[in-house]
């Protein structure tokens, strides 16, 4: 006890000048677990800033919007939070969110022309700046090289386009050992937009021009796939993760997902994987491919608005470790040395220059939902895709007007 | 001072302590939230104003857009046949095992007892183990049907929605049953033996023993099991929300957990209350019944 306070009190001495600096705390909410990202982060600011305290909150992703609006209505809102990105633009059209520019103007570590287009997009609406990204993610088509080999397929020449999409599922479908051709996702959540909007980007269309032919077209192939059975009819329901883990398992030749099923694919698939980008309508087709991951944002009613840049550029400064030490691809131009799966990341590194947004739009939940319906009710057969795309563009129209 | 420690003393003050604590209870967890969410359904209410009283008053509005919505011609449909088949499973088993375990044999407390494992489980697991059995690809229960030969193909429980609905009335019944069979046990003991000896005597056999007997005495238990029985199907969310989140396609989506989606996923919160304020209607509807029903025991 006494030699405690000794100790205490000679350290208090010791580190007097320091504490010149002013003691200045910060709350973080996140979507991650410790150990992950935030996590990590905050203690790696932490130590190097030691007048810094970040206190950090784990809020289940599916929660964050929820929890988020009412903490701010109640006052309770944290400095900085982590947001998913097409909701950027619902939180910052009502003021909820600061906006960086004037910051960023002044800053040496972030500079707006390194962002790529997909994720300064998502963190842009209208004049203002509302977030960085903390990286990102997007997908591609993962092929299992062993069952194109025993198909008769060259595994170095994966399907560049619907067609050769749809015969390459065909020829590697095979109900006798229980193998579907190709796995997606398209469940009736935020996944199965996130998962058709490319299609619909390629030909040209997008969020609030989804009644285009090309849409029609993706919609079409998609219904032909389950229908004809190359692809399960669970596609409706299984979320990206569980439409992967039957390729894992074998059970698909091939899987739309990101490069968050990296880890346990290499851990589960014990055959040679390999990736490849989304394939196009045609040959010389314009690409897109969809974006996901965050961004970190900092809350309009802050009082340390200062001390949140600070954590923030010093998160964005280290965009370069983000796919080996945590996963995601980086959403700015930086050299990434020496990356963890080297093959996956030259795709996934491509793809990304392909990612777009979702949106932005404060009313993107409602814009999602109408597409998720037109997709679910054209694939059970309860409207032709041509109807269901129109009925989702009404209601869009609707919205965005 | 002395006049209300008497009466504390001789109950009528701590009588009505106890009244008020209760009452107390009732008014901050369910009065005021119900009110509230009638409040709520004749507003424009989104998730950023959830905490303040002003918002803008839209009368009706809510409720012609949930009744004129495409989906809500399935969706009410849907509640319908969820209910009633669920109810009318669930009775007919349960009071089937209940009978079944009057029975005296040996262990048959003791068996009744463990029924009840089922239904103390939380909704979200029973939804789990359910989603393994009824997988299409990989499910149990295909497995057991394809080998069994009953069927040749496989059979998408969850995603055709021809199905889906039916799938979550399969689980919900399974949870219901014990219920259902606890209450009426409950119920077919508190029946004295000498009736049925008596009946015997005079040549009534089983079945006339269980028309003349059985149901008329069971009335009671009967209109309460029926109308709890309503009342828990139409909470049942927790299923839904791990087997078909509604769908494919609102194919299985039901009021209660359409008014979730509509609060939660699309955040037009108005609307979503306006379809609980809907259910609520129904539930006051079924619950004067049970009240009904349950008077009498009061009453003996």
């Amino acid at each position: 006890m006494t030699i405690r306070t000794i100790l205490a009190g000679t350290t208090a001495l010791i580190a007097g000048p320091a504490f010149a600096q002013e003691q200045v705390e910060l709350d973080l909410w996140t979507i991650d677990d410790p150990g992950e990202y935030h996590y990590v982060m905050a203690e790696e600011y932490m130590a190097a800033n030691p007048n810094v305290t970040i206190n950090l909150r784990t809020v289940q992703f599916q929660d964050m919007v929820n929890d988020l609006a009412r903490s701010i209505a109640t006052g309770d809102a944290p400095d900085i939070t982590y947001i998913d990105n097409p909701e950027v633009a619902l939180f910052a059209s009502r003021g909820m969110l600061m906006d960086l520019s004037p910051y960023i103007a002044e800053s040496d570590v972030v500079n707006v022309d390194d962002i790529f287009p997909g994720p300064l997009a998502s963190v842009t609406y209208e004049d203002g700046i509302y977030g960085l990204p903390r990286g990102a993610n997007t997908i591609a088509l993962y092929y299992n090289a062993d069952l194109f080999r025993a198909a008769g397929l060259d595994p170095d020449a994966p399907p560049t386009t619907w067609d050769a999409l749809y015969e390459t599922a065909q020829t590697l479908t095979n109900p006798d050992e229980n193998i579907y051709g190709i796995a997606f996702s398209a469940k009736n959540s935020e996944e199965g937009t996130f998962q058709f909007l490319p299609w619909v980007q390629m030909t040209g269309g997008n969020f609030d021009n989804i009644a285009t032919d090309g849409a029609e077209r993706a919609l079409n192939l998609w219904k032909q796939m389950i229908d004809e059975r190359l692809a399960s009819p669970d596609t409706l329901i299984r979320s990206q993760w569980d439409s992967t883990g039957t390729f894992n398992a074998g059970s698909a030749a091939m899987v739309i997902s990101g490069p968050w099923e990296i880890p346990r694919m290499s851990q589960d698939a014990d055959f040679d994987w390999r990736v490849a980008l989304l394939p196009v309508p045609e040959e010389g087709a314009e690409r897109a491919s969809a974006l996901g991951e965050g961004d970190n944002v900092i809350l309009a009613n802050t009082d340390q608005p200062d001390a949140a840049f600070a954590f923030l550029e010093f998160l964005y400064g280290d965009m370069d470790r983000v796919w080996n030490d945590f996963g995601y691809l980086p959403a700015s131009n930086v050299e990434v040395v020496d990356p963890k799966y080297p093959e996956a990341y030259a795709v996934f590194e491509e793809s990304m220059k392909y990612a777009r947004t979702r949106g932005p739009s404060p009313e993107w939940p409602r814009i999602s939902g109408a597409i998720q319906t037109a997709i679910q009710s054209a694939l059970t057969g309860q409207q032709t895709p041509a109807d269901a795309l129109a009925e989702a563009q009404d209601t869009i129209s609707d919205v965005v007007n | 001072m002395p006049a209300t420690s008497s009466s504390f003393r001789d109950g009528r003050g701590f009588d009505r302590m106890l009244v008020w604590i209760t009452l107390t209870f009732l008014i901050v967890f369910s009065a005021f939230p119900l009110a509230y969410n009638i409040l709520m359904s004749f507003q424009s209410v989104d998730l950023f104003t959830l905490a303040s009283f002003d918002r803008p008053f839209v009368g009706l509005d809510n409720y012609k857009e949930v009744l004129t919505n495409s989906a809500t011609d399935i969706i009410v449909k849907n509640t319908i046949v969820f209910v009633l088949l669920s109810v009318a499973a669930q009775l007919v088993i349960g009071f089937g095992l209940a009978l079944f375990f009057q029975q005296r044999f040996p262990g048959a407390t003791w068996l009744r007892g463990l029924f009840l494992a089922g239904w103390i489980l939380p909704g979200l697991v029973v939804g789990a183990v359910w989603s393994w059995i009824l997988a299409g690809d990989f499910g149990v229960l295909n497995w057991v049907l394809q080998t069994l030969g009953l069927t040749d193909d496989k059979i998408f429980w969850l995603s055709d929605p021809t199905n889906s609905l039916y799938s979550v009335i399969i689980a919900n019944v399974w949870i219901g049953v014990p219920f259902n069979m606890i209450l009426l046990s409950v119920g077919l003991s508190a029946i004295p033996d000498d009736v049925y000896e008596a009946a015997e005597l005079d040549g009534a056999g089983r079945v006339w023993r269980f028309l003349t007997i059985t149901l008329p005495l069971m009335r009671a238990q009967l209109g309460a099991v029926i109308s709890l029985g309503i009342i828990f199907t139409l909470q049942q969310f927790d299923l839904f929300a791990a087997l078909t989140q509604g769908g494919p396609s609102n194919g299985s989506n039901v009021m209660q957990y359409w008014s979730w989606e509509l609060s939660f996923q699309d955040y037009r919160i108005g609307q979503g209350s306006a379809v609980s304020v809907l259910m609520i209607i129904v539930v006051i509807g079924v619950a004067a019944i049970y009240v009904r029903s349950t008077r009498h025991e009061h009453a003996a």
